[in-house]
């Protein structure tokens, strides 16, 4: 601004000077030259005077500076001069002053010197005689003049350099004063030039555009932030070199980090899984994986993020896949069990079976051999329908209707069916309480009840006591089936509700059962939206509890 | 021109990770190879020390590159001359991890290894690695000084191992030739402490400038 300013400030009195000079030469130079020619004219008349009075020898004897008189016939030879031999000048009638004089009377002349220093003014007179005289006198040209004026010029120059200086600092100053002091919060309360009014208003305008789209980029990332913080599944944000761009509090709570620096990603985790993850979606591909920290299973899934074509980062999503991953490996124990469990009965039937066929063998082996292929059979077809029973509650697909059962009547009907099997080992049934109705599936709760009973009885020491407790309260109703039995170890408690799952695994082919009791009662419970609960001291009894929930106002 | 180096340097820490990561699962597959017996291990042990070596060729001439393409001074320079003396250590690490895996197979059939400290050796020695490369990737000094502390244990286990297979010679308690493989085990165990203690080291330096040991 101030280096603009000067400039043209500058400039601009340059260009006076110069105009200046320009003119002041151009009028009195010509100016000066009418004047001496004027005095040429007069100091003629005097000299001719004076020729005409003492003749050419005044000529000879005129010694004055600055001034030369030259006396020519009327053909051009040169009769007298001041200045030089007459001899060595020329004829002088192709002058022009000599020329016009001859024709006019007078006549004036100006020429440049050699090298263009000097003017010489000639003024030449027709004396009466027919000679001519010339008298001439010389004048700085300009550039001699301007030669002369060099020292004030410069000092004009560098005083129009200062006060240039000054000015333009004083003035950009000046100028840029008010525009400093503009409140740019407030773009349009300010009062100040005129002409920057319309940039005002732009920028009015602007301002609030951007602190529009601020807000809304403040509401978007808030939004993002709040999606994102409520996530159960960890989400990392990484750039194409792999450093942490953003990342959300279930990843840190998954990966267990400490301190998320904007690092590499790489320091978060490096384990094998996670580093093929990362090196896998960042050459492009979807990549998935699943890692395992601590006694945890993650699940990694990263997609790769494009931007016209080019990989600029990529998204990985972590997943806490623990609990499936643990179903999983019970789905396929389960499975394992299940083969197994089918075929130790089959494998029985089958050697018996096969002993038979080869002949040969005594009657009463026949009739032992029959009842084993038979018991076996049996246990094969409980098993099959236990089976059945529980991938229907695990489907969900029960082909009876529900109805108002009493808990109570149904336990009766039940001790009643397993009393021959009490009676075989002393062990005495009791059914306490009153009419207690649930909404449920009799079937299903029969077989709850049942197997609870059976358990009980089987678990049981001789001579013990097994009680069906129903008891019916304010919100819920319960059926509690207590023994004295040998009861369960702390230990195996929360283990006893998984299918195949035995306490005592070596006895079970004695005590019979498929092990699949209690897996029942916990599906057709969860079916019913009950709840099971188990306590149990070892050698003293256990005490397992059905409690339905009752519903509030309605039936359903 | 500093973006680009910036790139560079955060390439070279990266793969430092990874290499001290894959360190980590060199000498934690030979453990499990060693206690467990799990011989699947033997070839995962191969295949990462292979691994181990084609990554300290890739950050050597990574460092070489930087060096001159960029010639950092100050810590960049620390950075990368401690990155270039790191992968040497690690490298090591690989290599006596491999050699555990070739000879843990005849050291298992002993019995020994369940009645000597290898065991805990062992995990005491997987303990340095970690947190050295922990050190490392989280530019923690104090860790590093654990790090540093922590050899003593590894070297005191390794007395005690010593110890115990000396016994077991004396009652000639079983096969000598897989007791002697188990002392040279143990003395891998020793060895790779050594390094992740260097490794501590040159994450001190690189950090502070100060060399371990210098007032």
């Amino acid at each position: 601004m101030v280096n603009k300013i000067f400039r043209s400030n500058f400039f601009t009195s340059m260009l006076i000077l110069l105009m200046s000079f320009c003119l002041i030469f151009g009028v009195l130079f010509g100016y000066f030259e009418a004047q001496m020619f004027t005095e040429l004219e007069s100091e003629a008349g005097y000299i001719s005077y004076a020729v005409k009075k003492d003749g050419i020898d005044f000529i000879s004897d005129f010694n004055e500076k600055g001034k030369r008189i030259t006396l020519v016939s009327s053909d051009g030879t040169v009769l007298a001069d001041t200045k030089a031999d007459v001899e060595e000048l020329e004829n002088h009638a192709d002058r022009k002053e000599i020329a016009d004089a001859l024709k006019y009377g007078k006549g004036t002349s100006s020429r440049y010197s050699d090298t263009l220093m000097q003017k010489t003014l000639y003024y030449a007179e027709n004396l009466d005689d027919g000679t001519i005289l010339r008298v001439s006198t010389t004048q700085n040209s300009v550039v001699i003049i301007l030669l002369g004026l060099l020292q004030p010029l410069i000092l004009i120059i560098v005083l129009a350099l200062i006060i240039s200086i000054f000015l333009s600092y004083r003035l950009s100053k000046a100028i840029i004063k008010p525009i400093n002091e503009l409140d740019l919060d407030n773009p349009a309360a300010n009062e100040t030039y005129e002409e920057l009014s319309p940039l005002l208003k732009k920028m009015s305008a602007q301002k609030k555009t951007i602190d529009r789209q601020i807000k809304e980029a403040e509401q978007k990332q808030e939004e993002f932030k709040l999606i994102t913080e409520n996530m159960s599944e960890g989400l990392l944000v990484i750039d194409k070199d792999s450093n942490v761009l953003a990342y959300n509090q279930a990843a840190v709570r998954l990966l267990e980090i400490s301190d998320v620096k904007n690092g590499s990603v790489l320091a978060l985790n490096r384990s094998k899984g996670f580093r093929s993850v990362v090196e896998k979606v960042l050459s492009g591909e979807r990549a998935e994986n699943d890692i395992t920290h601590d006694k945890n299973t993650y699940n990694l899934i990263a997609n790769p993020v494009y931007e016209n074509e080019k990989i600029i980062g990529a998204v990985i999503v972590i997943i806490d896949v623990t609990e499936s991953v643990k179903r999983e490996q019970l789905r396929q124990e389960f499975t394992s069990n299940v083969s197994h469990e089918l075929k130790t009965p089959l494998t029985s039937i089958s050697g018996f079976a096969e002993m038979m066929k080869s002949g040969g063998t005594p009657d009463e082996t026949v009739v032992d051999f029959s009842t084993s292929i038979y018991d076996e059979a049996q246990r094969l077809i409980t098993l099959v329908s236990d089976i059945m029973k529980i991938s229907e509650l695990d489907e969900g697909v029960i082909p009876f209707e529900k109805e108002q059962v009493d808990l109570c009547e149904l336990s009766k009907d039940i001790i009643k069916r397993l009393t021959p099997v009490a009676n075989k080992r002393n062990i005495t049934l009791n059914v306490i309480g009153d009419t207690a109705f649930v909404y449920g599936t009799k079937k299903i709760i029969d077989e709850m009840i049942y197997n609870l009973c059976d358990n009980a009885i089987k678990y049981n020491k001789e001579n013990g006591t097994v009680d069906v407790i129903v008891n019916q309260a304010k919100d819920k109703t319960s059926v509690t089936v207590r023994d004295t039995g040998i009861g369960i170890p702390a230990s195996e408690q929360n283990r006893v509700f998984e299918r195949f799952y035995r306490v005592d695994k070596s006895h079970s082919k004695l005590v019979g059962g498929t092990g699949l009791g209690l897996a029942i009662v916990k599906h057709g419970a969860a079916y019913h939206d009950a709840e099971v609960s188990l306590e149990s001291t070892q050698g003293q009894g256990t005490k397992m509890t059905v409690s339905f929930k009752r519903p509030t106002t309605e039936k359903q | 021109m500093r973006n680009r180096f910036d790139e560079q340097l955060n390439n070279l820490n990266n793969e430092l990770i990874t290499m001290g990561a894959l360190c980590e699962e060199a000498i934690s597959s030979a453990v499990k190879l060693l206690v467990d017996n799990d011989v699947k291990m033997k070839e995962n042990v191969l295949e990462t020390d292979k691994q181990i070596d084609q990554k300290e060729r890739d950050i050597e001439t990574l460092c070489m590159k930087l060096l001159m393409q960029q010639q950092p001074v100050a810590s960049d320079l620390r950075t990368i001359s401690s990155a270039l003396k790191m992968i040497s250590d690690m490298e090591r690490i690989g290599d006596q991890a491999s050699d555990i895996a070739e000879i843990a197979e005849y050291a298992y059939g002993s019995g020994m290894e369940s009645e000597t400290h290898i065991a805990e050796q062992a995990s005491a020695t997987i303990q340095m690695v970690t947190d050295s490369i922990d050190s490392f990737v989280k530019k923690d000094v104090n860790l590093a000084y654990t790090v540093i502390e922590h050899d003593n244990i590894v070297d005191d286990l390794f007395d005690k191992v010593k110890g115990e297979l000396i016994t077991a010679i004396e009652n000639k308690a079983a096969n000598a030739e897989a007791l002697i493989d188990l002392l040279m085990i143990a003395k891998y165990f020793e060895r790779i402490g050594d390094h992740a203690e260097n490794i501590a080291e040159w994450v001190i330096y690189s950090i502070t400038g100060k060399h371990v040991g210098d007032k």
